[in-house]
């Protein structure tokens, strides 16, 4: 009993530490370049966007411990180790793509089948999902910390999302010069939440 | 610049600012793309070349690979784009671990920590797969190189400016007896930084634009 207990305390903590704490974008920049993207292109639903990279972490990371797991003895794991992480965010993608299909596949039109495979993959393969990965790996998270981990990351990578996108909104502003709007403002806008983030962490970070 | 020149570029403006991969529409500045790297890894000209080497080993190999293969695979499979890119990426990805660790030995690989195997799903390395239309090789190869050269000038740029503000010295030669902006060799300084950079660059681009048109419009 005592060790579900602490694996479940495990896995809490490690979820609020990766959300808010260790947050995947303000902490680690993981992401960024897709989340810049995604806030600015406002059509993409950015709720469905981050459910699905959470979803496809927390299926991802406990088969990447596993493998992990296997190549610790071999000398150069570090070098063969995206490969193989690669091969895992493939199968985890399916294997959400195969949930939805037979979820949803029958009742849906065939542009929509399109729009949510586009969506997938993109919400896939991001530098959130693989840093996830590598982060659980090289930091020798236990599994229930690993999984707490993906999750807490993918719910810190939305409220990064959310705190951007309404940063954005009251920064359309004509009294920010020119030069500064767009990309800049945001970068800016980041810079000082991450500062925030400093409160929990410190100045120091593993990466 | 002579009259003929400025016509020149105003006439062709749009098809000029999109090839130029350096100055004009250049990854980082006006794409956004690459930012993990440049804001967190990147603290000082030693880790900014170290990850300048990766990209240069990775982009456009990767960029060249997944035309080839997505061309190979055809419009039925084009729904597996992304793997055309991110294969070839993890592929490319064993060398530059390879030559990093042969040039700077493991301890490199130590300081830009996950940022290096990062690259492979990095949107700069592998964002061509949304493109609708699959390009050619030949393209692909000029296209990668540009934007190669184009992102390896701000990374070197920004990673030697954090090393100068954080700790007074550059690549490694200690000049300055004072910290400037200490916070620059932390994720929110390189933030900040890039920030700033992106505005001036941008502000730059801008009136470069504006004098071309308004010299046309005097002589016209």
């Amino acid at each position: 009993m005592s060790v579900i207990l602490k694996a479940l305390a495990e896995f809490v903590l490690y979820a609020v530490l990766a959300a808010f704490a260790q947050n995947a974008v303000l902490s680690r920049a993981l992401g960024v370049s897709h989340l810049v993207r995604l806030v600015d292109d406002g059509a993409t639903g950015n709720g469905a966007f981050c459910l699905l990279l959470t979803v496809v972490q927390v299926v991802a990371v406990p088969m990447c411990w596993g493998a992990n797991q296997l190549l610790t003895p071999f000398a150069y794991r570090s070098a063969v180790r995206p490969l193989v992480f690669l091969l895992i965010t493939t199968a985890a993608c399916g294997l959400v793509w195969l949930v939805y299909w037979l979820a949803l596949g029958k009742k849906q039109s065939d542009d929509a089948h399109k729009e949510m495979g586009a969506l997938l993959a993109t919400a896939s393969f991001n530098s959130c999902v693989l840093g996830t990965m590598l982060i659980v790996t090289t930091q020798s998270l236990t599994l229930p910390q690993a999984i707490g981990f993906a999750l807490g990351s993918g719910v810190g990578y939305y409220l990064a999302v959310v705190l951007v996108a309404e940063g954005q909104r009251r920064l359309r502003n004509r009294r920010i010069p020119m030069s500064f709007r767009g990309l800049p403002i945001t970068l800016l806008y980041l810079g000082m939440l991450a500062l925030a983030i400093y409160g929990f962490t410190g100045h120091t970070l593993l990466i | 610049m002579t009259i003929e020149k400025a016509r020149y570029w105003a006439e062709n403006m749009t098809e000029l600012s999109k090839n130029d991969r350096l100055w004009l529409n250049n990854p980082v500045i006006m794409q956004g793309v690459g930012l993990a790297p440049m804001v967190v890894a990147a603290t000082s000209g030693y880790t900014a070349l170290v990850l300048a080497v990766a990209v240069a080993v990775m982009l456009t190999p990767t960029r060249v690979g997944g035309a080839i293969l997505r061309k190979a695979l055809g419009e039925k499979y084009d729904r597996f784009a992304v793997l055309c890119y991110a294969f070839p990426a993890a592929l490319c990805y064993i060398a530059a671990y390879f030559l990093v660790r042969h040039l700077w030995g493991p301890s490199a690989l130590q300081q830009v920590g996950v940022y290096l195997p990062l690259l492979v799903f990095e949107p700069l390395i592998i964002r061509r797969y949304r493109a609708a239309v699959p390009e050619g090789p030949a393209r692909a190869l000029r296209r990668g190189l540009y934007t190669t050269v184009g992102y390896l000038v701000v990374l070197l740029g920004v990673g030697l400016a954090r090393e100068l503000l954080a700790q007074g010295s550059l690549m490694d030669v200690q000049l300055l007896d004072v910290q400037l902006f200490p916070l620059a060799a932390q994720p929110a300084g390189g933030f900040m930084l890039l920030g700033a950079v992106c505005a001036a660059w941008r502000g730059r681009v801008r009136a470069f634009k504006r004098n071309i048109y308004q010299e046309v419009e005097r002589n016209k």
